[in-house]
């Protein structure tokens, strides 16, 4: 059973759509990333999950059924639009934040404390959150979102705000959630970030699902004529096959004609006695992808 | 409804625990008292102690009697020292011995004339005291009764026409009270109002609102701002009433017992029939500007415009005292805004027809159901709105 289950909403907003006719499941067990450039209507259609807004059509199934109030303590939400208590003490914010996702007072205290000494923030707990650098303010974002042991974890733009180390920190916290069994869907527009963690995704442009399924089988899918070689000797004049060859940083990039199978190919450059040191089909980047399928959806339009 | 009492005791405590809030609800009483301590100081400080002189020529005082049968003031009766000729009393005078003399000429039983010598303004109460002290001499072979009926005049009660109703000089704090009363609950739906639409628009400055939203109902939630923060209005109230009562009861045993019982009860009563609709009208208004505004201080701004009519009232409280039936009064207790603190006091003071009382406390019942609807609604159109004014126009017209 999908942990959300998203079929065919739509929301208006006067004479905007923000989203049309969106569909897509996300599962158990895996990173799903939500991506679209911005004002696609990713954040629409999260907080129609979540249901924060109603959808205009369409229905949206969340950990087996419509959102309820019994639901909400099994889901951790970050939003984009961060924030917590600024004039309230960062411990006494969490404690209450913790207890409003079904928490006990005692429990919520000790889980908070535990959290805190993990991301490094126990030294600063009765600071008043406007006193904390937006760095440890996005920590402590992060441990609201997780203090409770949420089936699913939504997180808007994860990594906004944060260094390189806690960059890593965080994704490191998303692999070891995901290993646990818990559903995450990411939404942003890092493509590299997603390229790194996500199992599956959807594109959004303009509200409309443009892209959708496993990030192998997309990038797979946009592979083109393309391969990378490494040749330890140099590649002759003459290549059947190739359309142009263009030098990269540590060997070749080359273009295939249309009909030429990177197969067929690699056969032709042992025939010709090339030594290689490295062979592979080019995958395009999800920065690529996206590029390409947003300019394309924009030409079309 | 776990969720209902998170909210609530969130928002109850982290007002209650602020120096702000302590500060505050001290500050009040304590300036009250002060301000009376201070007056009543000064009356002191301007009683001069020192007897006043008297040479009675007339035979008026010849074995007077010195002390009023009746003495409840605060301030003791001024002490009187008779003299034989203006000499001696000169002499104390120039001594600072007395504050100044009398002298009654012979012939005043038929002018009435008395001379005053003094190098400065008697204290506080010693002509009155004087006087007094003429008019027990002159009836001092007067039936006791009689003579006390004359130095006190007549007791005036004034009865509305149907029922038990009164209001006489003696029982001003009768009148006193319910404006006091009323003033001080206004004060205090302002104060809850202004903590509500501070609990409402700081959701929306500290971006918390979708957080909160995804962990509790908006039901919930907006019943836990708005009981929590009434309560904290309601603490307030409370102990300011607390200390309303410890000093009546001090003032009290200083003046006698007022006889307006009666008057009372039905004003209370009145007073929490209004007070409760008020409360959560007002409360709404508040939270549906904390929805719409985009900060704090801009909400806070508008506000005054709820505020006004509500204290509207005071502006012509004796016109409604003194004519508690006039067009004016009645409009303005049927109006839900200027209602609370209307129609109590006409209750007290006069015989309000049961339609007028029925009227107004159907409108301000519906007047609050009204307010909260639009509250809900511009809590959920309004509150993901960062930086973005809600318009009259959406609010009634859009949906979420």
């Amino acid at each position: 059973m999908p942990t959300i289950e998203v079929k065919q909403i739509s929301k208006r907003f006067g004479q905007q759509i923000a989203v049309d006719h969106a569909s897509f499941t996300v599962d158990p067990g895996e990173i799903f990333a939500l991506l679209g450039p911005n004002g696609a209507g990713k954040t629409t259609a999260i907080r129609i999950i979540l249901d924060i807004f109603k959808a205009d059509s369409g229905t949206v199934s969340v950990l087996g059924g419509p959102m309820t109030e019994e639901k909400k303590n099994r889901l951790g939400y970050l939003p984009e639009e961060r924030g917590l208590y600024q004039d309230v003490q960062m411990d006494r914010s969490l404690v209450y934040l913790a207890t409003l996702k079904g928490l006990s007072a005692a429990d919520a205290s000790r889980k908070v404390d535990e959290m805190l000494k993990r991301f490094e923030l126990y030294d600063h707990r009765k600071k008043k959150i406007k006193e904390l650098s937006k760095g440890m303010q996005q920590k402590a974002q992060l441990i609201v979102t997780l203090i409770h042991d949420p089936e699913l974890i939504i997180i808007d733009e994860p990594f906004s705000a944060l260094d390189p180390v806690n960059t890593q920190m965080v994704k490191d916290l998303l692999r070891e959630e995901r290993e646990k069994g818990k559903c995450i869907v990411m939404c942003t527009h890092q493509m590299h970030q997603v390229e790194e963690l996500a199992d599956r995704l959807v594109l959004i442009n303009e509200g409309k699902v443009v892209l959708y399924g496993g990030l192998q089988e997309i990038r797979r899918s946009y592979s083109g004529q393309e391969v990378h070689v490494h040749a330890l000797t140099d590649l002759p004049v003459e290549l059947p096959g190739a359309v142009r060859v263009e030098k990269d940083n540590s060997g070749y990039r080359i273009h295939l004609e249309p009909s030429a199978t990177p197969q067929a190919f690699l056969q032709t450059l042992v025939e010709r006695g090339v030594q290689l040191d490295k062979f592979e089909i080019a995958m395009p980047t999800l920065d690529e992808i996206f590029i390409q399928v947003v300019t394309t959806e924009g030409n079309l339009q | 409804m776990k969720k209902f009492w998170l909210v609530f005791k969130h928002e109850y405590l982290r007002h209650v625990l602020t120096k702000r809030f302590i500060f505050g609800i001290l500050s009040v009483p304590f300036f009250v008292a002060l301000s009376i301590g201070l007056g009543l100081l000064s009356v002191i400080l301007g009683t001069d102690k020192r007897p006043v002189g008297i040479i009675d020529h007339s035979g008026v005082l010849a074995a007077p009697v010195i002390y009023p049968e009746k003495n409840d003031g605060p301030i003791p009766f001024t002490t009187f020292l008779f003299f034989t000729d203006a000499k001696q009393s000169q002499a104390a005078l120039d001594n600072r011995e007395i504050q100044g003399y009398y002298v009654l000429e012979p012939d005043y039983l038929t002018t009435g004339k008395v001379a005053l010598t003094a190098t400065e303004p008697l204290g506080t109460g010693a002509e009155g005291d004087f006087a007094t002290l003429l008019r027990i001499n002159l009836l001092k072979t007067q039936p006791i009764e009689l003579r006390q009926r004359m130095l006190e005049g007549p007791d005036v009660t004034i009865h509305s026409v149907s029922d038990s109703r009164s209001v006489s000089p003696d029982n001003i704090l009768g009148i006193i009270m319910p404006i006091v009363a009323g003033i001080l609950f206004v004060v205090a739906i302002n104060i809850s109002g202004g903590y509500l639409l501070q609990a409402v628009v700081e959701e929306k400055e500290n971006r918390t609102m979708e957080i909160v939203l995804t962990s509790v109902s908006t039901d919930q939630l907006m019943a836990g701002k708005i009981i929590g923060n009434l309560s904290v209005g309601l603490t307030q109230l409370a102990i300011w009433l607390i200390a309303a009562v410890i000093g009546t009861i001090f003032f009290a045993n200083l003046q006698s017992d007022t006889g307006s019982v009666e008057m009372i009860r039905s004003y209370l009563l009145i007073l929490a029939l209004t007070f409760l609709p008020a409360f959560v009208m007002v409360a709404a208004l508040m939270a549906m500007l904390g929805a719409t505004a985009t900060e704090a201080r801009e909400a806070q701004q508008i506000s005054g415009l709820f505020s006004i009519p509500i204290f509207m009232p005071l502006w012509f409280i004796t016109t409604i005292l003194e004519h508690p039936d006039s067009a004016l009064a009645v409009g303005f207790s049927l109006f839900p805004l200027t209602s609370p603190l209307t129609l109590p006091v006409r209750v007290a003071i006069s015989t309000v027809p049961a339609w007028q009382i029925g009227l107004s406390l159907a409108i301000l019942v519906a007047a609050a159901f009204g307010a909260v609807w639009l509250a809900s609604r511009a809590f959920r159109l309004g509150m993901l709105r960062y930086g973005k004014r809600l318009t009259l126009r959406e609010l009634l017209r859009g949906t979420a």
